[in-house]
């Protein structure tokens, strides 16, 4: 088996719940460090590179806020290389991971999460960039919903949906389980890498365990999280906690 | 007047089939909305209405989902155009019938307006949820609400009027109930149940009122896979015209209509003067 240069790690659930570190998880992430590159990696429509990483200090982690790669910035990504100009429907706290990025004249639609802009006016705004002026539809993330204090939320994909049925377009999705986000996230390694040296540690088994195998990754599945019994069948490689993971990548013990 | 309409319509017409009645859709085909105002009338639609009354049958099937049909009746009366509230017909009385005859209990996400056509209805625990109009007042806060009923119901379903993507205003086309429709089925996958057109219970509330067969009647419409594929698809022959939303590239789209027209008048003028065949 040919040996693992780099891990990709999620953050909530796999290494931490809430303000939680997940118990041995920062010991056994300095360990996997004398043996592969990492970096963490998450699906947020919210949340900036700079709150994560307080976050992550916070639970006891030693990581550097640029080591974080998330689906803001596979859409930073995305937008720069394509040179769009987005019209933005993203929260307010996750536009700093956007900064620089020109407005004007727009010729993309970004859809994060903002439910204050889930309305007629502004879905009729993005409608006529698509419609009329042939923007590009853009999802940081595909989520039918989620689950706030005060209950559940309609997700992006909702608004995404909507806007693919209308316009009749399809969206290009950054957010795991993508190939490109996956990409995106292997292209911030210093060495290049390659799928097949690289493995993914996560407690999702869609989008991290099972995105990952679908782009030639090894993956990890934790018993953490939002994990639930019967994922483990779905998988190869299931570790206990993201202790054990650690573990099986030192001792070469991933299967493809 | 000069006709101008596409190569179908100069071809055969003369042995063409008999028109006995005319259903026509309203908005893009009689006036065109502008935002919180009634609109403006299309050129000479109201000729086109007063001359169907005095020389054959007319029904208007809209799928306006925001007003009461009493209120369309008027908003068109004031913009000049002879339309009676009787000969109206608009899905939220259709809705409204249909949750009475299927003991359903809707959760109402409609406007002020249509409520009264609920009246009576039981609406406590609700088994589906029924959503109209979405210009105004659309905010997360009731989609949201709609979500969280939808999401549960053990089957959840979602009686829509109508499932456009998109109408058309004076500043521009703006999203329709159809986008918020598929954002909904996107999140809850809930069964959407159109009553609006296309749909062919929808069309049958038209055909019913005119009191024909759906052979003898030609609707008339702005929006060609709704009006012009969804009447073909009832029996109805199906004309296009070059108002309200109508896109040149419609013509890459799989459905040809019977006639297209530059305008309601130019269509119906083009019938009468064929001695009401097509």
């Amino acid at each position: 088996m040919s040996k693992i240069s780099a891990v990709l790690i999620d953050l909530s659930g796999t290494l931490h719940i809430e303000d939680l570190a997940i118990p041995g998880a920062q010991a056994a992430l300095e360990l996997l460090r004398q043996h592969a590159q990492v970096k963490f990696v998450t699906n947020t429509t919210k949340e900036s590179q700079s709150l994560l990483h307080k976050r992550m200090i916070k639970c006891g982690f030693k990581i550097e806020k640029n080591e974080i790669f998330t689906s803001l910035n596979a859409a930073r990504d995305l937008i720069v290389r394509n040179q769009y100009r987005p019209f933005f429907m993203v929260d307010d706290r996750a536009m700093e991971d956007f900064e620089g990025i020109s407005t004007d004249d727009p010729n993309a639609v970004v859809i994060g999460l903002a439910p204050e802009k889930f309305n007629d006016a502004t879905m009729t705004q993005a409608f006529r960039l698509i419609k009329e002026k042939n923007a590009s539809l853009i999802a940081i993330n595909k989520g039918r919903y989620h689950q706030q204090k005060d209950g559940l939320h309609l997700g992006p994909g909702a608004y995404v949906a909507g806007l693919e049925y209308a316009a009749g377009v399809e969206a290009t999705v950054v957010g795991k389980p993508n190939k490109l986000f996956f990409e995106s996230a292997l292209k911030t390694f210093q060495d290049d890498v390659d799928f097949s040296t690289a493995v993914m540690i996560g407690d999702d088994v869609n989008d991290d365990a099972l995105g990952a195998n679908k782009v030639g990754m090894r993956s990890i599945l934790v018993k953490t999280g939002k994990f639930r019994d019967g994922d483990e069948s779905k998988v190869k490689n299931v570790a206990d906690s993201f202790v054990e993971a650690v573990d099986m990548i030192i001792q070469n013990r991933v299967n493809m | 007047m000069r006709m101008r309409s596409n190569e179908k319509s100069g071809k055969g017409m003369s042995n063409g089939r008999a028109v006995n009645g005319f259903l026509l859709d309203i908005t893009g085909v009689l006036y065109n909305s502008i935002y919180k105002s009634d609109g403006v009338a299309i050129a000479k639609s109201a000729e086109a209405v007063d001359f169907l009354y005095k020389h054959s049958n007319v029904k208007f099937l809209s799928n306006a989902k925001g007003n009461s049909n009493r209120n369309v009746a008027r908003r068109l009366q004031r913009l000049g155009i002879n339309v009676r509230e009787e000969d109206v017909i608009t899905p939220a009385p259709v809705v409204a019938q249909y949750c009475r005859e299927h003991k359903l209990r809707p959760h109402l996400f409609v406007r002020e307006d249509v409520l009264q056509y609920f009246d009576g209805i039981d609406t406590s625990s609700p088994n589906c949820v029924v959503m109209g109009e979405v210009e105004e007042g659309f905010s997360f806060e009731r989609i949201n609400r709609a979500f969280r009923v939808l999401i549960d119901m053990p089957k959840p379903l979602l009686i829509t009027m109508g499932n456009g993507k998109f109408f058309q205003r004076v500043d521009g086309p703006c999203i329709d109930v159809g986008a918020f429709a598929a954002a909904l089925k996107f999140s809850t996958n809930c069964e959407v149940l159109n009553i609006g057109k296309p749909s062919r219970f929808y069309f049958e509330q038209g055909i019913n009122a005119l009191g024909m067969k759906p052979e003898e009647i030609v609707m008339v419409g702005d929006d060609l896979m709704s009006d012009v594929g969804g009447a073909q698809a009832c029996g109805m022959r199906g004309i296009q015209v070059r108002t309200g939303k109508w896109r040149p590239d419609f013509e890459k789209l799989p459905v040809t209509p019977d006639l297209t027209a530059d305008c309601l008048y130019d269509a119906v003028k083009l019938i009468a003067d064929n001695g009401f065949r097509l």
